[in-house]
């Protein structure tokens, strides 16, 4: 006979989830309003939405930090509060631009389940990133990868199809990883609960060989789910091709979010490890970050198309996040968000941008979508937009006073500071690496400067700049105008980032 | 007035935001009273410097990122003040002389975005800042070199961009790395370079940190081993992209030496001048051949500011009163010589579209006018006395004969071998019958043309002759300098190296 269980509404703590109710309540609410009555136009969902992930960040910001809830389940912290925000700013630039003009091509969008699940995905990175219970970790990033699989599936168009059954496949198998991962950990400390996990490590002490060496099987296993996720040598090849086949702002939201989400448990899981110092566990993530950074890098130099350029140029930011992240120092980590908030900003930016031009009457021979010749001449053609896409170009770069310089210099300051406070000569060397591979990306942004503003136009006239409607102005406006006005802004935002991230001990 | 050194950045800013109004064909009048009105701003500046005070004046400090320790930090002394003068000066000259056809107003808007940073860079007391302006330079240059240069303009001007930006991202780890050794010290972060002067390294931590700027400043000198950029992008950018190039970007890089290198790393700058100045005579020596072999007109003027420019570094590296303030000298008079010579170059190069200096010959007897600048300013390029050339040859070379009379007159060979390619040049292109039929109808400089070559002769001639009010205030600050750093140095060879002017004074 089983005990009655008594459990009293407040010690569950119900707070803790607001955020992720309110995404999923919405989502619920727009495929009920279908229910009732079909062929409402997309500007009703796209406005619905919106207005949902802005209650959502108000749930979010209103949060007490470093609180537990629901059986200690949900862990509202500094990183979850942060990485949420982040998540959930970066959706509401993603969806307006749904609002486009041409709503035959952009076909998706007028489904009301795009919407719908387009909410469930984000309380899916939700829920991975506000609680450090691995199985709960693993139940989010399903559900996210789920739901972002049909997304990508959705835009409909040979690529797309092919873009998410590899999405798929890879995703299946980085949660195989993950699991086994989680399994190794579970097998050897009898918990699936970080904190927990953390004690028993700590208590067993990192001297013994014989309990280290399956520890560090876990850490491997968890890094290639780490890997496939946030697209990490050597698990990086389906990047490219995924973001080539879904939509460009899509490709743009793929390179920011689901990275983030993943950038954050895997600062949990081996921040763990990094606080023991176990030298191998942050040699194995520095070797593989400067190897991510650097091949990607060489990958991109010899891209012939934009849109691959970028998700190259993608794979080797994410390169120097894990640099970071393999330090856990509190200003690592810091350096961490406040470098995905502003890349957010401009990489949305850039990808949202390649989506004003199209070709006109597309041959079936063509490879690619976005080549560099689409771009030639664009500053007599359309100077406002190579003015923009310039702009996005530089701050991808890394050129002041654009917002991406105060993210790298903050990044690769901590990784200066960490070597100076070791004393030791690697980390110094991992700083120049870092540097030669900003001035090595430095050359594939400039190519496209190149082509739009010192190349003489294309004389073929199948470029035309379609897509520019108002919503997308707007969106792509507000970007630009907080990329450039980042010096005005690095101040409280590294305030609120390092004040979150430290109170909750990272 | 403590405010007009935001005046004097922001200025242009303005300016050129408000220049994609105006319409094409006015443009150049916008342009022209624009940077006149900065010009006189500048000016102003200099009028109100209190020319008896060696610090910092007008300084304006507005904290930006507290918690990081990066502020709107500037202020100007003897040293930067004149580079920012002749920053002005040589914007508004380059702009009257402006002679392309092509996007006029996306060149003069351009301009002015150039001059911001470049007011930028030498009014910043504040390391990030600094850099910031210092990167943000070179994003009005490479479209300059790009879209108005030669055949070869796109990989020149990528290039001009990827070299400068590699060499001084290692700069930007070095300002970090005093940046963390300050907060360790100190407790605050802070990049404010007065603050970092007062910070005393460790000797081995000194030596990396000084390679580290190092790099930085002499690819933008550019010193010998990475000075392949600077023909490139001189031989393909435009006459107002050299211009502006060979006056007064390449003086950031000098200028970084002066303002970084020697007060934070007196014991490393002392320590290398051996290797320093080996580069530097290399690089006086080898450009100066380099020079004499080319062909080319514009490519001679190219080699021959670079092998100058090796000078200005043998007299920043003499670590005394003489020789700095040489070599500040130098930096300004080098300014106005070779921009005047680089629209030299430019003028002939519109009437018969080549460069070479074989296509010419007894141009003096067609232009006459234009060969008397061209005569002068050759002379000042050479130094000759009484031009604005020789104060601060002289005085660098002086400076420099206290480390080491044979490197000083290894170095001093510039003299004569700016004399053997310059004439050579001059000879080859100026006098003889004319032989080409082409040069016959040459027309002599027109108003324009001479509205902007004019004011750089008289100046030439003024600073040469009565070079004293532009020395002083110069030699104000750098005596400060010297005794600061003599003050600071750990070692005892390098506190017998740098001089302090008092002692020289007394030995006199």
């Amino acid at each position: 006979m089983l005990e009655s269980i008594s459990v009293s509404l407040e010690s569950l703590n119900l707070i803790t989830l607001s955020p992720m109710l309110i995404a999923i309540v919405g989502a619920l609410l727009i495929l009920v309003i279908d229910l009732f009555k079909e062929n409402l136009d997309k500007t009703l969902y796209v406005m619905l939405t919106m207005l949902i992930l802005f209650v959502d960040i108000g749930a979010t910001y209103s949060l007490n930090i470093n609180e537990r809830g629901f059986f200690d389940l949900m862990l509202v912290d500094g990183i979850s509060v942060v990485s949420q925000l982040i998540i959930l700013i970066a959706s509401l630039f993603f969806i307006p631009l749904a609002l486009t003009a041409s709503s035959k091509r952009f076909h998706e969008y007028s489904y009301p389940e795009y919407f719908a699940l387009f909410l469930f995905m984000v309380a899916g990175f939700q829920f991975m990133v506000s609680t450090d219970n691995l199985i709960l970790i693993f139940v989010g990033l399903e559900t996210a990868s789920l739901s972002l699989y049909t997304l990508i599936a959705m835009h409909n168009t040979k690529g797309a199809h092919e873009a998410a059954v590899k999405y798929f496949t890879m995703g299946a198998l980085a949660a195989g990883f993950f699991l086994m991962g989680s399994a190794a950990i579970y097998a050897l400390t009898g918990s699936v609960e970080l904190y927990e996990v953390a004690k028993i490590l700590q208590s067993q002490g990192a001297d013994s060989t014989a309990f280290m060496l399956p520890v560090l099987g876990g850490v491997v296993l968890m890094l290639v789910a780490v890997g496939f996720k946030v697209s990490l040598f050597p698990f990086h090849m389906w990047t490219p091709d995924v973001y080539e086949g879904s939509s460009a702002p899509m490709a743009g939201y793929m390179s920011i979010v689901p990275k983030l989400a993943m950038v954050t448990v895997a600062m949990r899981i081996f921040g763990i490890y990094i606080n023991l110092d176990i030298e191998a566990v942050s040699y194995l993530i520095i070797i593989i970050a400067v190897i991510t950074m650097t091949l990607s890098n060489m990958m991109a130099l010899v891209q012939k198309d934009v849109k691959r350029m970028l998700a190259y140029s993608s794979i080797s930011h994410a390169g120097f996040i894990m640099a970071a992240l393999a330090l856990g120092t509190t200003k690592a980590n810091s350096s961490i968000f406040l470098y995905y908030a502003m890349f957010m900003v401009t990489n949305l930016g850039a990808f949202a941008m390649l989506w004003i031009s199209q070709h006109k009457k597309k041959s079936f021979d063509e490879r690619y979508d976005h080549p560099f010749e689409k771009f030639s001449g664009m500053i007599s053609i359309s100077p406002m937009a190579a003015v923009v896409m310039g702009i996005f170009m530089l701050s991808l770069a890394g050129v002041p006073p654009f917002s991406l310089f105060w993210g790298k210099l903050y990044l690769i300051s901590s990784v200066v500071d960490f070597a100076v406070a070791t004393a030791e000569t690697k980390y110094m060397i991992l700083a120049i690496v870092m540097v030669l591979n900003s001035a090595i990306a430095a050359y594939y942004y400039l190519k496209l400067i190149v082509y739009m503003f010192l190349r003489a136009p294309s004389t073929s006239e199948t470029v035309v700049y379609a897509n520019q409607s108002r919503p997308l102005n707007v969106v792509i406006g507000i970007l630009v105008v907080i990329t450039i006005t980042s010096i005005f802004y690095v101040q409280p935002l590294l305030e609120f980032i390092s004040y979150l991230v430290s109170s909750s001990g990272y | 007035m403590d405010g007009i050194l935001t005046v004097l950045l922001f200025f242009p800013l303005l300016a050129g935001l408000l220049g994609f109004v105006v319409n094409k064909d006015s443009i150049r009048a916008y342009g022209i009273a624009v940077a006149s009105i900065e010009f006189l701003l500048s000016l102003w500046l200099w009028m109100s410097f209190d020319v008896s005070h060696a610090g910092f004046q007008f300084v304006e400090n507005i904290p930006l990122v507290s918690d990081f320790g990066i502020s709107y930090y500037v202020g100007v002394d003897g040293i930067s003040l004149f580079i920012i003068i002749m920053a002005t000066l040589m914007t508004l000259i380059g702009i009257v002389a402006l002679n392309i056809k092509k996007d006029v107003k996306n060149m003069i808007i351009t301009l002015l975005f150039l001059e911001v940073a470049m007011v930028g860079v030498f009014i910043s007391l504040d390391a990030i800042i600094f850099y910031l302006f210092w990167e943000f330079s070179l994003v009005p240059m490479l479209y300059i070199i790009g879209a108005w240069g030669g055949e070869r303009r796109l990989y020149a001007a990528v290039k001009f961009f990827l070299y400068t930006f590699a060499g001084s991202l290692i700069m930007l780890i070095g300002m970090l790395y005093v940046a963390y050794v300050y907060h360790s010290v100190s407790g605050s972060w802070s990049f404010a370079i007065t603050d970092w002067y007062a910070l005393i390294l460790p000797l081995d931590v000194e030596k990396w940190l000084f390679w580290a700027f190092f790099l930085g400043f002499a690819i933008k000198v550019p010193m010998f081993p990475f000075h392949t950029w600077l023909p490139y992008a001189h031989g393909q950018a435009p006459t107002v992209g050299s211009v502006i190039l060979a006056a007064v970007l390449l003086k950031m890089g000098t200028y970084g030496f002066v303002r970084f290198s020697l007060p934070m790393f007196p014991d490393a700058s002392v320590l290398y001048i051996t290797p320093v100045a080996i580069l530097a005579i290399i690089m006086i020596i080898y450009t100066a051949m380099v020079a004499y072999a080319q062909e080319d007109m514009k490519q001679t003027i190219a080699y021959s500011s670079v092998s100058h420019m090796g000078v200005i570094i043998i007299g920043t590296f003499a670590m005394n009163a003489e020789g700095i303030t040489g070599s500040i000298f130098l930096m300004l008079s080098h300014g106005i010589v070779s921009g005047a010579l680089f629209l030299l170059v430019g003028s002939i190069y519109d009437r018969r579209h080549t460069k070479l200096m074989s296509e010419f010959g007894g141009l003096a007897s067609v232009m006459p006018k234009y060969a008397v600048i061209y005569g002068i300013m050759l002379m000042a390029s050479v130094g000759l006395p009484l031009t604005i050339g020789f104060v601060g040859e002289y005085l660098s070379l002086a400076g420099f004969y206290k480390i080491s009379p044979v490197m000083t007159a290894l170095a001093g060979t510039s003299i004569i071998l700016g004399a053997v390619y310059m004439l050579n040049l001059y000879k080859r292109s100026f006098f003889g019958p004319v032989t080409n039929e082409a040069n016959k109808k040459l027309n002599d400089l027109d108003g324009k043309e001479l509205a902007a070559l004019v004011p750089l002769v008289l100046i030439v001639i003024w600073l040469g002759v009565y070079p004293k009010p532009v020395l002083v205030p110069i030699d104000n600050s750098v005596r400060a300098l010297t005794s600061f750093m003599h003050e600071k140095a750990q070692t005892k060879t390098a506190k017998a190296t740098i001089l302090v002017s008092k002692k020289n004074k007394e030995m006199k």
